[in-house]
């Protein structure tokens, strides 16, 4: 047992993490997600791109919903700004993608103050509602600008290259996503060490305590809104790169119903759990075809006839059964497991 | 000696309901001050007038040389006033550190860009902000809770936390809200201890709302009454002790009661 705890200095009580368990595994997925490419086909690396894009929108969508205790239903907005951003600056600008990478990042968050300012002094359920007519406006005004974002026409993203080399291309783009998703994951748990995480935290607590500590509450939901719809900007940006063309009809408002699911299913508040829920809702339709295809081709017909709809109930199911079963996600459950086994045999 | 805060017929009206009717008084710089008073007195209505945490209706606060009466509540912190509550206010899902290290928040400067980086001075800053908490934590004796989410302590000990989470302020003036009901004779003890303690070595002046007539007669040097909103005696805690007034609330709330 440890008791209390001894270390070395100061440096690695603020590291991220003291077990070397956890660092070993951590550097062995790095080590997997890097020689992926050799192993996996085109189909199997783009739904890994995919599903890394979905982590970098996660844990984005985690700073405000779970860290900070903020809801916003209308994050598809922010998801397809990025996307329009990076689209439009690289077909109709021809910025390189270096630039209209962060540009992305940068406008959807600029835009969050727009939505933030009037609503984040309201407690409770105005910014939820707010972000909501906000996710209708932005597809309004992509349908309606079309001198600027050409309308129902959509946008087909151009070849770009990144530092001379083609992210058109699957592999290149499949690193481009992981470096980028480090970058995110890193930035995030950073950022969760400070006192900006935790007054973030603290805000999500307990809010009046959280101002008599000092922190300005209106200040830092700001910031959380603004830095997450950042995130989920760069995720629409990186998300236009795959698809290689952005159309409104990408961004409906399920998205943001299945962006809180991967967070409910991963455990709110943790990165680890946004991310686990990320992989795992990514991979949820690929396994529910896979389900409906051994079944046989009539039930594969179906299936085709009926994707969105089998999608909405199976995320819906996925939502209910860990609210009411386990609310700590799929990352309490993680924990369950390793408590259980590092009992074991002395298990209760 | 001088008057840290000075509280100039102060009026809180909920509504109808007076919670708060006129108070004045003030505490001296270094003083312990107990204010006591039965059940809805409004003793913590009060304190959150005090904190800022509510506007009054009427009146002036002024502390430190500062009129506070219209700040928003995080600029007390910074001013150097902290406060527990009187229902436990701990962020119940952090540990026990994170918790403190909150009470840190305005001393600590990293902008959320280099927070992401977290090399050079972002890093240097929480390293200090660590040895700062380590230094409550041992005075505060709870070594070995340091990692525990703090929902999963006993009440006493979350009490003892959200103190350390006030200390880790740095303030002048410490708000302890009935922080020892709720807890054994020996937490008692202890806590009674470190008021003192904090009183003597490091100066700070506190203002407790207190029940437990032991320890304000011990560890006062100061007593206010309130009854109904008001404020009804004042003075050194033997003195209170045998007014009739305060004979005559507390028996009137016993009887009620
Ligand atoms: N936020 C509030 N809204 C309405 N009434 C309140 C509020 N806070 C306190 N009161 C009322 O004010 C009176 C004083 O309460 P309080 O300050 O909590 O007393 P004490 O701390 O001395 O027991 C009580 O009658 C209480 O019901
Ligand atoms: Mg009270």
């Amino acid at each position: 047992m440890r008791t209390g705890h001894f270390k070395e200095s100061y440096g690695e009580l603020v590291a991220l993490t003291d077990s070397s368990v956890t660092r070993a595994w951590v550097g062995l997925l790095v080590v997997a997600l890097l020689l992926l490419p050799l192993v996996a086909g085109n189909y199997g690396l783009s739904l890994a791109t995919a599903a890394m894009i979905t982590v970098v929108g996660a844990v984005g969508l985690n700073l405000l919903t779970g860290m900070t205790g903020l809801i916003s239903v209308g994050q598809s907005g922010f998801l397809a700004i990025g996307a329009y951003t990076n689209a439009l600056l690289l077909a109709d600008y021809k910025w390189p993608l270096l630039a209209s990478l962060p540009a992305s990042g940068i406008v959807a968050g600029v835009l969050s103050l727009l939505v933030g300012v009037p609503s984040l002094r309201l407690k409770g359920l105005y910014l939820a509602i707010t972000t909501l007519a906000f996710a209708f406006i932005v597809n309004h005004v992509i349908l309606y600008a079309e001198g600027l974002t050409h309308g129902p026409n959509g946008v087909f993203l151009p070849n770009a290259s990144l530092l001379g080399i083609d992210v058109s291309r699957d592999r290149p783009l499949y690193f481009l996503v992981l470096a980028v998703t480090i970058l995110v994951v890193l930035a995030v748990l950073n950022i969760k060490r400070t006192r900006i995480g935790r007054a973030f935290l603290a805000i999500r607590d307990h809010d009046i305590a959280a101002r008599v500590m000092g922190v300005d509450l209106v200040r830092y939901k700001l910031l959380a809104f603004v830095i997450s719809s950042f995130l989920v900007g760069i995720a629409g940006a990186l998300l236009s790169l795959q698809i290689r063309f952005v159309n409104v009809d990408v961004f409906g408002l399920i998205l943001s119903i299945e962006a809180l699911a991967v967070i409910i299913l991963g455990g709110l508040g943790s990165t680890a759990g946004a991310i686990l829920g990320a992989v795992f809702l990514s991979m949820l339709p690929e396994l529910i075809r896979i389900a409906f295809s051994t079944f046989g081709s009539t039930q594969s017909v179906t299936y085709t006839t009926y994707v969105y709809e089998i999608r909405g109930i199976a995320y819906g199911v996925v939502i209910v059964v860990f609210l009411r079963f386990k609310p700590d996600g799929l990352i309490g459950l993680w924990r369950d497991v390793r408590r259980y086994w590092t009992n074991w045999p002395l298990a209760y | 000696m001088t008057d840290l805060l000075a509280i100039e017929d102060v009026t809180k009206r909920f509504g109808g309901l007076r919670a708060v009717g006129g108070v004045s008084f003030t505490v001296k710089a270094g003083s312990i001050t107990s204010l006591i008073g039965p059940n809805g007195a409004g003793k913590t209505t009060l304190f959150n007038l005090i904190s800022a945490v509510l506007r009054p209706t009427s009146g002036s606060i002024r502390f430190d040389g500062h009129e506070v009466t219209r700040l928003p509540t995080y600029a007390l912190a910074r001013l150097g006033m902290a406060r527990t509550f009187q229902n436990l206010a701990v962020f119940k899902h952090e540990t026990v550190v994170d918790n403190l290290l909150v009470g840190l928040h305005t001393r600590l400067r990293t902008d959320p860009i280099s927070a992401a980086i977290f090399l050079g001075r972002a890093r240097r800053e929480e390293i200090q902000a660590r040895e700062r908490v380590e230094e409550i934590i041992e005075f505060l004796e709870i070594e070995d809770l340091r990692d525990k989410a703090v929902g999963t302590l006993s009440y006493g000990l979350q009490k003892r936390v959200e103190l350390g989470r006030a200390l880790a302020i740095g303030p002048k003036l410490l708000l302890l809200d009935e922080m020892v009901s709720g807890m054994n004779q020996e937490e008692r003890e202890d806590i009674a201890r470190f008021v003192l303690d904090l009183r003597d070595e490091l100066g700070l002046t506190v203002l407790m709302v207190e029940h437990d007539m032991g320890i304000v007669m011990d560890i006062s040097d100061h007593v206010c009454v309130m009854n109904h909103g008001e404020k009804i005696a004042e003075g050194p805690p033997a003195a209170v002790s045998v007014d009739p007034h305060v004979i005559e609330a507390y028996l009137g709330s016993r009887r009620a009661a």
